[in-house]
């Protein structure tokens, strides 16, 4: 068998990303536009510059079969290399860079997007609707009647961590108050006030035995990324970081009961291929900071260990609150990115960072993640 | 590293139509997964990822590539990366699995294009919402009547009878009754088509595709595998996408495959294509309305405007001509949706390794184009040219 | 008894589809009799329906102007089938130009005699004019121009 050589590093140079809010009138396309346009912005590019555009998006959200004919346009895709994923854009962001990877462009967009055409006046309405298609994701003849979603699953997966792991519930909500706390204070907060651990065990429950406050705010709102190979950005402004690896994994179907007795599994796969590539021997002693997606407190032990990195000090766990505040759907994974990027770019000397994305679309069942190593330059 | 990629492996399924269909999505996956990998000469533990297709809408099931990879049982946490770009979705399959392949971060990647249109009860309204919505689709623009507009205004511009249409329509059925894979066997006489049911003028029944059911799968190798392997491999030498704007009215001209023809000029510099018409040994297109073929001919450079359906008629498209063009009997023949999509480039990958089905194979053939196009008002266009790869020579 | 081969599976779902600022101007424009195009500053296209970028230059687009209801017919189909919740076949939809735009805008036309299939194109050939009919009732859809008949 071949043996692999490691991929070439791919800079990031350009990254941007919209307001998210819980709503905004705007169709899905001027978003994504918005975020790539601006995102352009920062390293001077231009449309003609591009030479691939990864989105990702989803059709049901976005209410039209096809719903990349509306908006593949807009990610600069006209006339040139483009095509949609459906899934968390983390996977847009690996499936960018090994473009540029490949030597096949020289400069690559990825974007996601998220905007649900419909509208609700609270959280809960919003949820409701995103719990309707998932149950549409769910497989149709056995899980899909019995009214499996992926609160369901995020349910189920902490009950059985409670009861298998020893953790409480007040150690979960202890987790959720302190990075919605953190993530109040930061630049894109989903929740805008702080609270406390009380406070998360009075809130609505949701899904035994989660609450309200233990479950991102859903947000909208579109991210993009500018990735460029070394020598075409090294003539270019804007954000000076690398992604040195990616990896990628996608979970077991609800029967294995992988998604309920080994959550972290799916992201350890990811993991392990991400730093092979970044030739990353020791993530515990050479990683400075982790943007992790734990979509509730639950999951936020399982993946931490799942990428070696149980060992990092809590601040240096999502410091910008994660998806505690809110979760801007599949533009999660790329907000994930640009929030560690500016970690990296605060802080001297420039670090290391992991990158850590979920979809939420069946919970932890059929869950796909992605894991990026990103270095400050 | 960056590395070349090449296709190692195919499998398709036989297609018939839903009605008739026996297997189940899933297990027409598992046939194609399996007959793939097993041409492949590996084991499905070698795989590094798959790049599924779906169209939510027309399955029943939000993300439905998901579920059936999940229950092919290709290992557990294998990486899967579902794509979503309607009618081109089988097509740009190849061309996700190739760059991971071309990064040098994965060896062999597992493409699936399962039999999108089967269950659907209500194929066109799913088609429809893909029309634009608020400003198109209340007009009831649907999907053929996207299709037509097209016929419509190459007949106006080249004063194409309906006769013309008809002969390319006949072509086909000549050829897919050589496939065994293709769904409508049956040869048809020009009178018939121009007979058929009419559905969207100048559009009858036989120049539209059918509803079909098959599967198809495709392994995307490293030049390196490729070339341990004891028989050829399909080498992917270029390959491109390009979109056109979303709204139908920004199309401008319907006559010419204007999106298309950029592309095209593309793609052959990168292979150093220089003449289309004698470097391709063989051709497959995705040409589900009767007049896309000849459209397309003329935007790959095969011929000049309105001399597409000459060009059919003159016996050069078909098998022992000089461009053989879509033996498989194409689309028009047998369209199970991503299935469908993935299928030019699964033949032309075959022909090109001399393993396509013996009854449609070219003799000799190491050159291939395959193409793919969909979206709204086929907005979006795929091509890839395909060289025969020869194993190491054995010392 | 055999065994079921298939499991009814039905979806419904309801959408609020976001118009945004550019399409809902052109909304309002139809409302008061008005159709409202927009340029890009850089190439300086027209667009009808109005687009919020241009897709080429990728800059945001800027002046609105008025079109007239009135254009050529560059391309049409008669639909001898339809589909559900559509139209009752047969109809012709058709994408005109309306003078001085760069884009087609796609609307149903009326005047065509469908009695002969054959016929149907020579009726109405490339470059007919066209005008637009508005609707009694206007409620902010592509729908409050009824269609487009010939201008005679």
């Amino acid at each position: 068998m071949p043996t692999r050589a490691r991929p070439g590093p791919v800079h990031v140079v350009g990254l941007s990303c919209t307001p998210l809010l819980p709503e905004q009138d705007a169709v899905l396309d001027e978003l994504v536009f918005d975020a790539v346009s601006a995102a352009l912005s920062e390293c001077a590019l231009r449309k003609a510059d591009v030479g691939l555009s990864v989105l990702a998006s989803m059709d049901v959200p976005d209410g039209r079969s096809i719903s990349s004919g509306l908006t593949t346009a807009a990610a600069a895709g006209y006339l040139s290399d483009s095509y949609r994923l459906e899934a968390d854009s983390g996977s847009a962001v690996a499936a960018a860079a090994q473009a540029v990877a490949a030597g096949d462009v020289e400069v690559a967009v990825a974007v996601g997007v998220h905007n649900p055409e419909h509208h609700a006046t609270d959280d809960a309405g919003r949820r409701a609707f995103l719990e309707q298609l998932s149950n549409l994701a769910f497989e149709p003849a056995f899980d899909r009647p019995v009214g499996m979603t992926a609160q369901a699953v995020y349910g189920m997966q902490a009950a059985h961590a409670i009861r298998a792991s020893g953790v409480t519930l007040q150690d979960l909500a202890e987790l959720s108050a302190a990075a919605i706390t953190r993530g109040a204070a930061g630049r894109r907060p989903g929740r805008r006030s702080p609270v406390t651990a009380a406070e998360v065990l009075a809130s609505a429950p949701v899904a035994w035995p989660l609450l309200d406050l233990m479950f991102p705010a859903p947000l909208t709102g579109a991210a993009a990324v500018v990735l460029a190979s070394p020598a075409r950005a090294a003539r270019l402004l804007g954000r000076s970081a690398v992604v040195t690896g990616t990896g990628q994994a996608t979970g077991d179907h609800t029967w294995t009961g992988d998604w309920l007795t080994r959550p972290e599994a799916t992201t350890a796969r990811a993991a392990a291929d991400a730093y092979r590539n970044a030739a990353l021997t020791d993530p515990a002693s050479s990683v400075d900071v982790v943007e992790l997606s734990a979509p509730t407190p639950a999951l936020h032990g399982p993946y931490l260990r799942a990428l070696g990195l149980s060992g990092l000090p809590p601040a240096r766990v999502s410091p910008s609150g994660g998806l505690a505040g809110g979760h801007a759907g599949l533009a999660n994974g790329i907000v994930r990115l640009l929030e560690a990027v500016e970690w990296l770019e605060t802080h001297e000397p420039r670090g290391r960072a992991v990158v850590h994305s979920v979809d939420t679309v069946t919970g932890t069942v059929s869950e796909e993640a992605t894991v990026a190593v990103v270095e400050g330059v | 590293m960056a590395q070349r990629a090449a296709v190692v492996g195919v499998g398709i399924t036989d297609a018939t139509s839903p009605r008739k269909q026996t297997r189940s999505h899933v297990e027409l996956c598992q046939d194609a997964v399996w007959a793939a990998v097993e041409h492949a000469g590996i084991s499905p533990a070698d795989l590094d990822a798959v790049v599924v297709g779906n169209i939510d809408g027309f399955e029943g099931t939000v993300l439905g590539g998901k579920h059936v990879t999940r229950l092919l049982g290709l290992g557990p946490h294998l990486p899967m990366v579902v794509l979503n770009t309607g009618g081109t979705t089988g097509g740009n399959l190849m061309q996700v699995a190739a760059r991971m392949v071309r990064a040098g971060t994965h060896d062999r990647v597992l493409c699936l294009g399962g039999p999108t249109f089967f269950g659907v009860r209500d194929l066109q309204s799913a088609i429809n919402t893909n029309s634009p919505m608020i400003v198109e689709q209340p007009l009831g623009m649907g999907g053929f009547h996207m299709g037509a507009f097209a016929a419509s205004a190459y007949q106006a511009r080249h004063g194409t009878t309906v006769q013309d249409l008809a002969s390319v329509v006949v072509a086909d059925h000549r050829k897919a009754s050589a496939n065994p894979h293709a769904h409508l066997r049956y040869t048809l006489t020009e009178t018939e088509v121009v007979e058929g049911t009419p559905l969207s003028s100048p559009l009858t029944q036989p120049m539209v595709c059918p509803v079909s059911t098959s599967a198809a799968a495709m392994v995307v190798a490293s030049e390196g595998v490729a070339r341990s392997r004891t028989s050829p491999a399909a080498l992917i030498r270029a390959m491109g996408t390009s979109s056109d704007p979303y709204l139908g009215g920004g199309k401008g001209d319907f006559a010419v495959m204007e999106n298309l023809a950029a592309l095209a000029r593309r793609v052959y510099a990168l292979a150093d294509v220089r003449d289309p018409r004698s470097e391709f040994d063989v051709v497959e297109v995705f040409a589900p309305y009767v007049h896309m073929q000849p459209m397309q001919l003329e935007a790959l450079g095969f011929c000049g405007p309105g001399e597409g359906i000459d060009l059919i008629r003159s016996g050069a498209t078909d098998a022992g001509g000089d461009l053989p063009t879509n033996l498989s009997g194409g689309p028009k023949c047998t369209n199970a949706g991503v299935a469908g999509e993935l299928a030019p480039y699964a033949y032309t990958a075959l022909q090109v390794m001399g393993d396509a089905p013996e009854s449609i194979q070219v003799p000799g053939a190491r050159t291939g184009l395959a193409h793919g196009t969909g979206g709204s008002f086929f907005q979006f266009e795929n091509l890839a040219v395909f060289s025969r790869l020869d194993p190491q020579e054995q010392s | 008894m055999t065994s079921p081969l298939t499991q009814t599976v039905h979806w419904d779902l309801t959408y609020d589809v976001h118009l945004g600022s550019t399409w809902g101007r052109f909304m309002q424009g139809l409302r008061e009799q008005k159709i409202l195009a927009n340029s890009c500053p850089e190439c300086s296209r027209t667009f009808v329906p109005p687009q919020a970028y241009c897709e080429a230059c990728f800059v945001r687009t800027q002046e609105w102007t008025e079109l007239p209801a009135e254009g050529d017919l560059e391309v049409f189909t008669v639909v001898w089938q339809g589909f559900t919740g559509g139209p009752t076949p047969p109809y012709a939809v058709g994408g005109i130009r309306l003078a001085g735009a760069d884009t087609l805008l796609m609307h149903v036309v009326t005047g065509l005699d469908f009695t002969d299939p054959a016929t149907v194109r020579e009726q109405l050939p490339h470059g007919s004019r066209v005008r637009a009919v508005w609707a009694a009732e206007r409620t902010g859809q592509i729908l409050d121009i009824s269609h487009f008949e010939p201008a005679g």
